[in-house]
């Protein structure tokens, strides 16, 4: 997975996850609990897509640093 | 955080243009404002947005865990004739309620409290509406739908049971039709 990937990723992580806040949210003000578990559920599996991602990246950059 | 760059040390003092060529150059926010930055404030903000709809889900999983609406009785059918309306509380003391008993004849309850900004309903059988007064707002009675004026969501229906004459409460929906 190249950088330009990643960056994809993490930009594409935000979005859904504003979208799942707002869904989550307004799934919650209705009582809809199963639907509320499901978008939080795809808001934290997105948080720690996110933080895969960007860790992954940083291994990439730090590694072709060190051969340059 | 001072807005010195170590290297541009004779800079302050020297008129000579290509010294000064330094001043746009500010080490402090090459090294704060980057790529690498970006990127981590980014996944930062994707981890927090996905991390704030935690304490919703723990509070769904309360309310899924909570019991069901109790049965509760709420009066006898022969004590409300067509046209008429009773209030009520159901789920809780805190939530008032409304039983209609329409000109059509239809049985029907809502929490009463408006969704616009929880005034209380009440039915005008004249026109077979729930109207609230506070800022005009109008529900179809036969299944709480706002019909006119502020509100943008219908009121809970709360089902009712009709059993050897007298109206039983059994359950609420929140969102519905
Ligand atoms: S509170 Fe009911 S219309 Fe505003």
């Amino acid at each position: 997975m190249g950088k330009k990937v990643c960056w994809g990723v993490i930009i594409f992580t935000i979005a859904i996850n504003v979208v799942m806040l707002q869904w989550t949210i307004e799934a919650y003000l209705g009582r809809e609990y199963e639907q509320t578990l499901l978008y939080s559920g795809v808001g934290i599996v997105m948080a720690f897509v996110a933080f895969l991602a960007y860790g992954h990246l940083r291994k990439i950059e730090y590694s072709s640093e060190k051969k340059s | 955080m001072s807005k010195e760059c170590p290297k541009g040390r004779h800079g302050k003092k020297s008129n000579h243009d290509m010294i000064n060529l330094m001043d746009n150059v500010d080490q402090n926010d090459d090294l704060r404002y980057n790529r690498r930055a970006f990127i981590k404030s980014a996944v930062g903000a994707s981890m927090a947005l996905g991390l704030s709809t935690v304490p919703f889900s723990v509070r769904a999983m309360i309310g899924i865990a909570e019991p069901d609406h109790d049965r509760v009785e709420i009066i006898d059918l022969a004590r409300l004739p067509e046209g008429e309306a009773f209030t009520f509380n159901y789920p809780t003391e805190n939530d008032p309620a409304l039983l209609v008993h329409t000109v059509k004849g239809e049985l029907v309850a809502y929490n009463s409290a408006c969704t616009h900004l929880m005034c209380p309903v009440f039915y005008q059988k004249e026109k077979d509406i729930l109207l609230c007064p506070c800022h005009k707002g109008y529900f179809d009675v036969s299944n709480g739908q706002p019909v006119a004026g502020p509100p943008q969501r219908e009121l809970p229906l709360i089902e009712i049971e009709v059993e050897n004459g007298k109206v039983y409460a059994v359950g609420r929906q929140y969102r519905h039709g």
